[in-house]
């Protein structure tokens, strides 16, 4: 074992080496400096490796031969061991990544690099105050000298900035050690720790000198412009290191320091981080220069991991697991992102759109914003959990609320970022030159995000039962992108189609989550085929498909809470994805991400109100929440909800899957959707429904099912946009099923799983022709369709049997559903409810009819003379899917009637008995098989006489104005469909006034504007930011020892 | 009298302190750091002074009767370590003013304001 002094020795060594000959020694300082920070790596990663492997005492380090308090002595113990690794490891890659830089500068640069990664090592191993002061300082002189590695007016504003904040800092931490030092008579960090010096009036303005210096040092908000401004103007390496190891230090002489003060200073601690967490975030959302943002940002995650410290008191031993989790995705992902930000060099977030010149670093880009927000599989997931669950068991919702506030306004400007890179247009993209000695770095920092947050899984409770299957699968997808579509096509189905074997002796006697398994799954291969219909390789498609996919699966098959919510996080990425890649699909992406992360929360905060009643991991533990019951139920209502788009968190959907790539919608549509049932299913199977607060809460559901199928079909029916409409179709249908579901009867449970199965079916169907037929127009204006039915017969009646269903009409199983339904309705007795329903159903025949019109009948236009069929690729799932629908219609009782039996125990009235194919209800029968035979009679007998009728037909000509009812080359205006419902809008528009855009567009407004107002704060002098440092001092002398 | 010299440290911090806050101009600014410093040290060395005791320095007074003898040689070794740090972030603000003056030719701390929100 190489001793952990020469971690210092070596680096002063070269340093000094370097000093005296750097001039003579032309090319060789810098492989010598590489070679000393590679050494460094090894000689702490040896010690990690080894506090890791065998249960090692802790080692001390004593020097000049005293034992202290009489010398300094360092100390290298599990914990030093990582944090001198974990920046070694930064400080071996800076270099790397800096090698040029570095090179072009001289010796002189590379010894202050050198020194700065020393003095860091120190500042972690020591355990001697005033040491610690002295290589804080030599840390701080360090910063200040690589600033000055760019060579701009802003980057040396920005270090005297630094200087005279950190000067001021440093004064007040010397007085302080000296105080310690004169109350206790040691410099020894123990003894300090030891010595109580909390608890007297006088000895206690030590520690408050004390942690006030080390907490400014880690640039608590709001005095912190000073910092801010060196991640502005420093090169992004310089960035990289401040955010990852200066850092990391940082946070690590906190957590030393912690016992110094007891117990109530702890509290100000975590408020100082959470103000900081919120605060620097809030601030991030008005930015759009890069390395601000990542400043705000690290700044951010800086606070949040110092209120963990400052929570340690309430987190107990789990303190460990999170603190680790968050702070080792923040080290990568900053390091990582400062280090894109150097390759791209763009002076505006938007300018990251030349990212996707190279597909590889957008994907590392992503890897670093998901890692941030605490996505699957990243060690920030499981750290947020841990720390949500655990403060929700020891009662802190404050503190839940406040994590997870400032997590949401982090995704506010990430998730915008990272939208703009995959999807702004951009004119001209500016060229950027890739070097290796710059990407191996990053791809480093990637990797260590992935492994680090397989190796921590089973850490967290629960955590063990998360499959990792899928997402290799995920993976292998990522690594065969270069392929052609049919392959990795078929490779995609083969997957799923293997894995429906694989699941279903799992699932097998849960009729349940096998029904929503089959329409994931068979939902999910006959999207797929559609695939097929498209050329090249489309990049990135398929692993995404695959982790949506996973994500699905994974809810199905999740026992435990964290399972459910690993694999809900999942799919939300996967689906953000996919959506995304629609033309003009950037801002839809980013409002259903947001409304996703939201959703996400609500449901995390809920999850943690079971986990917390019970300490019970399982999904069981969702039917005995005695926390908050009723908050708990509608948390996870509405984050439920925000999957189902339901009203008041719908404005997502119409542009998500109404701009969506053609084979993308169906699957966001017709299968995503279910998601969101699963879950509110779920939940209302396991809520102690007899509560006030769930009855409540299940009444008021009832009206916002209700008012959201009213407005979906309105609105549908005054869409131009075919997909659009199909999109507020979608709403209105996942509204029945909320309305249906919240009914609680096993008759309105029949109803939803009907809607479910039909919407899921119809909707595929739906999607998947008219977006094809959509694609081959080249237009999505209904009106600038027409007179498909002779050129698409095919695809017509796929629409046709769609719209029979949708509207309800016998024989086909709409009407099952709709029969359901009233008999539920009427048995619950919510009849006023039940009014606007069914007023709502009438109006769903206005859009059915406008689209089937619009596109299959009247006039074909003049450009379309030569359109053929769509692709039988598509065509092939839909009549899979009609056939599916002719099965359920006339024999509905082969799935209804196992599924009221699985509810039968459920809820206390078994309302309806099957007699062979004839169901019967207090209120009447019905026999799917009989309707289906008399309608399908009656339709043959009709048929046949109307082709007897057909010799006496006259086929009209096209030009012929009575029957064309339109005319000819005019402005769409004249179209017959065009706004055809404009009488109806003149009366009835009202009700769908976008009152719900408007109030979250307000929302946000407010949000940007009190940000933009709050940063104001960094007007940009320095003696300002000085000021501040010195206010926060006497702000907090003033509340903590003033009484205040 | 070395409650007289420790309130002259203070009195030195806050007066240092003063002039970093106020002054406009840069030079001033540091002269201001170098008080502050200079306050600090004085409060150091008071904090380790013993009334009627020797300084630490072992070729006046004989090692073996040192140890009551001479006052805390810990504030004052501290205090020399103190001093050699901020001669090099004086040196380095030094520098840096002189890099600032060149870009601007101004010294005054109000025409730096580049870098905001």
């Amino acid at each position: 074992m190489v001793g952990p002094i020469y971690i210092i020795a070596v680096a002063l060594g070269i340093a000094f080496f370097m000093g005296l000959f750097g001039k003579s020694l032309k090319n060789l300082s810098e492989w010598a400096m590489l070679a000393g920070l590679g050494f460094m790596t090894y000689v702490s990663g040896q010690w990690l490796l080894e506090f890791m492997s065998n249960n090692r005492a802790v080692e001390t380090i004593f020097t000049a031969g005293f034992k202290p308090p009489y010398s300094i002595n360092l100390q290298m113990g599990s914990i030093e061991a990582f944090f001198t690794f974990i920046i070694n490891v930064v400080g071996f890659l800076g270099a790397m990544y800096l090698f040029k830089d570095l090179k072009k500068t001289g010796p002189n640069a590379m010894m202050v690099y050198l020194v700065f990664i020393m003095s860091l090592n120190v500042v972690v191993m020591t355990r001697d105050m005033f040491n610690l002061f002295v290589f804080l300082e030599v840390g701080s002189i360090a910063t200040a000298g690589l600033i000055l590695l760019t060579k701009s007016g802003e980057a040396l504003q920005a270090g005297m900035k630094y200087l005279i904040a950190t000067g001021i800092i440093s004064g007040v931490l010397l007085i302080g050690i000296i105080f310690a030092y004169y109350f206790s008579g040691s410099l020894n960090i123990d003894d300090l720790l030891a010595a109580n010096m909390g608890a007297s009036k006088t000895t206690v303005i030590a520690v408050f000198l004390i942690y006030v210096s080390i907490i400014l040092e880690l640039k608590p908000f709001p005095a912190n412009g000073w910092g801010i401004d060196v991640y502005t103007a420093a090169n992004p390496g310089i960035g990289a290191l401040v955010s990852a190891a200066t850092a990391s230090a940082g946070f690590y002489v906190l957590y030393k320091l912690l016992p110094l003060g007891g117990a109530e200073w702890l509290n100000y601690i975590a408020v100082i981080g959470g103000i900081t967490f919120v605060g620097s975030n809030l601030m991030g959302t008005k930015q759009d220069r890069p390395n601000r943002l990542l400043g705000y940002s690290s700044i951010g995650q800086i606070g949040l991991l110092m209120m963990i410290l400052g929570l340690s008191d309430i987190l107990g031993e789990k303190m460990m697991i999170i603190a680790f989790g968050i702070l080792i995705s923040h080290y990568a992902a900053k390091a990582g992102l400062f280090w894109l930000s150097g390759l791209i060099q763009a002076k505006d977030i938007k300018g990251w759109a030349a990212l996707r010149k190279s597909p590889f670093l957008l994907f590392l880009f992503g890897t670093f914003v998901f890692a941030l927000i605490g996505f699957p599989p990243f060690p920030s997931f499981f750290g947020k959990w841990e720390l949500i669950t655990t403060l929700a068991a020891n009662g802190q919702w404050a503190w839940m609320v406040t994590i997870l506030a400032g997590s949401f306004i982090e995704g506010i400007y990430l998730f915008r970022w990272l939208g703009y890179a995959i999807k702004l247009d951009h004119e001209d993209l500016p060229d950027f030159k890739i070097e290796w000695n710059k990407i191996f770095p990053i791809w480093i920092m990637a990797i260590v995000l992935y492994a680090v947050g397989v190796y921590v899984t089973p850490m967290v409770e629960g955590g063990m039962f998360i499959n990792y299957l899928p997402l290799m699968f995920v993976l292998f997808l990522f690594a065969i992108d270069f392929l052609p579509v049919y392959i990795k096509n078929t490779i995609s189905i083969g997957g799923i189609i293997w894995y429906m074997f694989h699941i279903y002796p799992v699932l097998e006697g849960d009729l349940l989550r096998l029904i929503f398994a089959g329409i994931f799954l068979v939902g999910g291969v006959l999207t797929l085929m559609a695939g097929y219909s498209k050329k090249g390789t489309r990049k990135g498609f398929y692993p995404m498909a695959m982790m949506m996919f996973a994500g699905l699966i994974g809810i199905i098959e999740a026992s435990t809470l964290i399972e459910f919510f690993f694999s809900w996080e999942l799919m939300t990425a996967g689906s953000y994805f996919l959506i995304i890649r629609g033309k003009r699909s950037m801002p839809h992406g980013y409002s259903y991400m947001l409304f996703s992360i939201g959703g996400a929360y609500a449901i995390l905060f809920g999850f943690a109100l079971a986990f917390a009643s019970n300490f019970d991991t399982s999904l069981a533990a969702l039917g005995s929440i005695n926390l908050l019951p009723t908050l708990a139920y509608t948390l996870l209502a509405v984050g439920f909800m925000t999957k189902t788009a339901s009203l008041g968190l719908h404005i997502w959907l119409p542009g998500a899957h109404g701009e969506a790539e053609s084979d993308v919608s169906p699957m966001v549509s017709a299968i995503l959707l279910k998601a969101g049932v699963f879950g509110l299913m779920i939940l209302f199977l396991y809520m102690d429904r007899t509560s006030v607060g769930a009855t409540n809460l299940l009444y008021v559901l009832g009206w916002v099912g209700a008012l959201t199928t009213l407005m979906g079909n309105m609105s549908a029916a005054f869409q131009e946009d075919a997909k659009r409409l199909l999109a507020y179709s979608s709403v209105a249908q996942l509204g029945y099923i909320l309305f249906a579901i919240s009914i609680m009867s096993q008759l309105g449970w029949l109803a939803g799983f009907t809607y479910t199965i039909n919407h899921f079916m119809f909707k595929a169907i739906l999607f998947l022709v008219v977006g094809g037929i959509v694609a081959k127009l080249g237009t999505h204006y209904m009106y600038e369709m027409g007179g498909m039915i002779k050129k698409m017969p095919f695809s017509f009646i796929a629409v046709l049997v769609s719209i029979i269903v949708i509207g309800g009409i016998p024989p086909l199983s709409g009407f099952a559903g709709k029969w359901l339904f009233y008999n539920a309705v009427i048995e619950k007795g919510w009849y006023f409810q039940g009014a606007i329903i069914f007023f709502a159903g009438i109006i769903a025949f206005l859009y059915l009819f406008k689209l089937i019109h619009s596109i299959f009948l009247g006039q074909l236009k003049d450009n379309h003379r030569n359109i053929k069929e769509i692709s039988a690729w598509i065509l092939v799932p839909s009549y899979i899917l009609i056939i599916g629908i002719m099965i359920f219609s006339a024999f509905p009782q082969y799935i209804l009637q196992p599924i009221g039996d699985m509810l039968a125990p459920y809820f206390s009235t078994e309302t309806l008995v099957w007699e062979g194919t004839k169901a019967t209800t207090s209120l009447g029968y019905w026999d799917g098989t009989t309707i289906m035979i008399v309608v399908a009679t009656a339709f043959l007998l009709l048929l046949a006489w109307l082709l007897a009728l057909s010799s006496k037909t006259k086929k009209i000509e096209q030009f012929n104005i009575v029957f064309a009812a339109e005319r000819p080359f005019r402005p769409e205006t004249t179209h017959v469909s065009y706004n055809i419902y404009a009488g109806y809008k003149k009366a009835l528009g009202f009700l769908i006034t976008p009152l719900v855009t408007a109030f979250w567009e307000s929302m946000s407004n407010l949000v940007l504007e009190f940000a933009n107002w709050l940063r104001r704060i960094y007007g940009g002098s320095m003696q300002n930011y000085a000021i501040h440092v010195v206010l926060f001092i006497v702000v907090f002398y003033l509340i903590a020892l003033g009484g205040l | 009298m070395e409650y007289i010299i420790i309130s002259t440290g203070f009195a030195l911090m806050l007066l240092g302190l003063w002039g970093i806050l106020s002054q406009k101009n840069l030079i001033k600014i540091i002269l201001g750091f170098t008080i502050f410093n200079t306050g600090i040290n004085i409060v150091m060395v008071s904090i380790g002074y013993v009334r009627g005791k020797a300084a630490p320095i072992l070729d006046v007074i004989k090692p073996s009767e040192a140890a009551s003898k001479i006052v805390d040689p810990i504030p004052q070794a501290l205090v020399l370590t103190a001093i050699v740090i901020g001669l090099g972030v004086t040196a380095l603000m030094l520098v840096y003013v002189l890099k600032l003056h060149r870009e601007k030719n101004s010294l005054d701390i109000n025409s730096f304001k580049d870098l905001k929100w």
